[in-house]
């Protein structure tokens, strides 16, 4: 019998002797690297399972136009373009507009826009009915429906007009004291209001703006900063932004739209201004959000864009399913890239998900920590009843000539053996575990990771290791004479 | 280090002791060996007999380097044993003394030929099969060679763990009642056996309770309270 054959035949007959022994070291590995496998399983497919519970929640970041530049569905695109495919979930395109109601001489705000894009961005939208299918479908926010008593089935014409209107006062050469008054769309559909009063040379004399419908101290500010409606007086009409009057910083598409409610107003009264145009529209469904969604009428972004001739978008809603810090580079690529197009992100959604998840993932953490220690010392007790009950051997070994070494080696190969087995088992039945886990938890199944088997294997040899180690300081320090004389 | 393999030489106790300390009762410090000297001479039996708890077992063991003396040294030829590292002094054990022991002292996973041949297989680059074979059948206990250890008697038991030691053909054996388990017939031929390893120039040390063991002695020696005395 060879050095080595004696070797392995001591540790398989040490292991056998001790089957009950060794089966609780090999469970308890076993569970331990089940436990272990299991959860870095999870540990890294939270993010990707989570990520995709997080996009029910809705978009995590919107595309907008940079300043003096338009978001269109082209430059929409080319913004897409930094995304892989498998972590955009959806990207819907939305232009606002307000639209008359004719029968009712009423207006709705309506965006335009993509619904097999809005139901993978808006999941949590619900629709008492259906989603517009067909061109000329529409969907009606509840609010409205209960105003108007719209149902799925009704039609409903909807027209769309210039923003403008002109004092009766208006006369063709806007000379001499003549009133108008208009309104254009200004973020976010608001409408801002202006009146005017043109001198005897058709300057404007005096100018009020009621931007009450705009975002108080951004595009709010048109209508509160006297400096800027200042920069009208003494201009004609029309006027241009930014070569006549300059825009109140930070506050482009407000300023924008007085400039052209003052324009429109003017070339209304010229005959220049775009026809009004409508359309019958069939309700498909009612929303129910609960939000403010709920105020709006949708309608594919096409059938708009026939009623508007235009083509530009307001903003398009992004569901990416990503970490915070891979949106943030995402973010940084899209506001360096020559398209047009600046991204912001949704802190509201994006921070609360990186706090949950990082929560989530310092439990499984923790849980493993915890779970390996006390394999760990689970192992360590046993291993060390193991000694007790080898002392006479291991006395027997060294005063026949046994260095400590060996002694060492055996253990730690007895423990490695069970760390061996004991992972292998781990790494099965630990995607067993974590499949569970995942299909009912997160209701999704995983991939198997062919990488965690050799890293579980050696996790579990590694802990056996650890393991053996209280207990290879007691068989070393067996005093071999103590042993012999039967003590 | 040197090596003594395939070579006789003597086993030197320097004025060695052995104090031990006890946490309880008045006399909380004693010597289990007091100091002594003590050669074994290659091609010599020598024997040593006392009372139990006389130190015969302790001297058996500091002359085996299985425990360091509290003072003194021992030599195997030039070499200071407990001076050695613990890598260096188990090789030396290994190949040069062969301890017989007093308690039961063979692995019960193996068979009796396997427990003979343990520790040249474990520590030796080759095992000596024939010689192994040889003393078996001196002994009595060749037919067991395939019987596992835990199914023997305690007689056979003593047997195979002395065919162990002479099978290593060491230049030192160190025998601790190697008879105790025999009875009279088997206790008579043991002792030839020694004789007849001290005859290729071994050094024997034999500790004993059988009168019988001074009829093979060269030397004879008796403990008592660890205090050592030749008989002549």
């Amino acid at each position: 019998m060879t050095k080595r054959k004696m070797f392995l035949r001591m540790i398989t007959a040490s292991l056998l002797r001790r089957r009950s022994r060794m089966l609780i070291a090999l469970l308890s590995i076993a569970i331990g690297a089940t436990i272990l496998s299991g959860l870095v399983t999870i540990y890294y497919d939270v993010p990707r399972q989570m990520g995709a519970q997080f996009r029910s929640y809705g978009a995590n970041m919107i595309l907008l136009a940079k300043e003096g530049q338009t978001l269109t569905a082209d430059t929409m695109q080319k913004a897409l373009d930094v995304f892989p495919e498998e972590q955009l979930v959806g990207a819907t395109p939305y232009r606002y507009v307000r639209l008359d109601m004719t029968s009712r001489q009423q207006s709705f705000t309506t965006a335009g826009t993509d619904f097999d894009e809005v139901q993978k961005t808006s999941p949590y939208f619900s629709v008492e009915g259906e989603y517009p299918r067909e061109d000329k479908e529409i969907l009606v926010g509840k609010e409205i429906a209960d105003t108007i008593g719209a149902k799925a089935g009704s039609y409903i014409q909807l027209t769309w007009r210039p923003s403008v209107t002109v004092n009766e006062n208006a006369s063709d050469d806007w000379i001499g004291g003549a009133k108008l008054s208009g309104s254009a769309e200004g973020f976010n559909a608001g409408i801002v209001v202006v009146e005017a009063e043109l001198d005897d040379e058709g300057r404007i004399a005096r100018l009020t703006i009621d931007a009450s419908s705009q975002t108080p101290e951004i595009g709010g500010q048109v209508g509160t900063d006297k400096n800027f409606q200042s920069r009208f007086i003494g201009k004609k009409l029309p006027v241009t932004l930014g070569e006549d009057v300059d825009a109140v910083s930070g506050a482009t598409i407000s300023s924008q739209a007085v400039v052209d409610a003052l324009n429109n107003a003017h070339s209304i009264t010229k005959g220049t201004a775009a026809a009004e145009r409508s359309g019958y529209f069939s309700v498909t469904g009612i929303l129910v959000t609960g939000g403010e969604e709920e105020s709006y009428i949708y309608m594919k972004l096409r059938d708009l864009e026939d009623l508007t001739q235009d083509k530009n978008l307001d903003v398009a809603e992004l569901s990416i399913s990503a970490n915070a810090e891979q949106l943030e580079k995402y973010v940084s690529e899209i506001d360096k890239a020559d398209t047009g197009v600046m991204a912001r992100l949704v802190k509201r959604v994006t921070r609360s998900e990186t706090a949950v998840l990082g929560k989530l993932q310092a439990l499984v953490f923790l849980v493993t920590v915890v779970v390996l220690l006390l394999t760990t010392i689970c192992v360590s007790t046993t291993m060390m009843a193991v000694v007790s009950e080898r002392r006479r051997e291991i006395g027997l070994r060294k005063a026949l000539g046994a260095p400590d070494s060996s002694i060492r080696a055996e253990f730690l190969g007895e423990g490695m053996f069970l760390g061996g087995l004991g992972g292998v088992l781990g790494a099965l039945l630990g995607f067993v575990f974590a499949q569970v886990v995942s299909v009912n938890v997160f209701g999704s199944s995983i991939t198997f990771q062919p990488l965690l088997l050799p890293v579980t294997l050696l996790m579990s040899m590694l802990i056996a290791a650890v393991s053996c180690l209280l207990p290879i300081k007691r068989a070393v320090a067996i005093d071999p004479a103590l042993v012999l004389k039967g003590e | 280090m040197q090596r003594h393999e395939g070579k006789s030489f003597e086993v030197k106790a320097e004025q060695i002791s052995k104090r031990y300390f006890r946490k309880t009762g008045a006399a909380n410090c004693f010597f289990a060996v007091k100091p002594l000297s003590l050669t074994l001479e290659p091609g010599t039996v020598t024997v040593l007999c006392g009372r139990s708890g006389s130190g015969k077992t302790t001297l058996l063991h500091i002359l085996a380097g299985l425990l360091r003396p509290t003072e003194g040294k021992v030599r195997l030829g030039e070499t200071d044993i407990y001076s050695l590292p613990d890598k260096e002094l188990s090789a030396l054990r290994s190949r040069s003394v062969g301890i017989v022991p007093q308690s039961r002292s063979v692995l019960d996973i193996l068979t009796v030929s396997e427990n003979i041949l343990l520790p040249q297989t474990l520590y030796k680059t080759k095992a000596d099969r024939q010689s192994a074979e040889q003393w078996m059948d001196t002994l009595n206990i060749l037919h067991l060679r395939d019987v596992r250890a835990g199914e023997l008697s305690g007689g056979e038991v003593r047997r195979t763990a002395i065919a162990r030691t002479l099978s290593m053909n060491p230049p030192i054996i160190l025998a601790d009642e190697p008879t105790g388990d025999l009875d009279d017939e088997n206790t008579e031929l043991v002792f030839r056996c020694f004789r007849q390893a001290a005859e290729t120039h071994a050094a024997v040390l034999i500790v004993s309770h059988e009168a019988d063991a001074l009829k093979f002695a060269d030397r004879a020696f008796r403990m008592d309270g660890g205090v050592m005395t030749e008989l002549t």
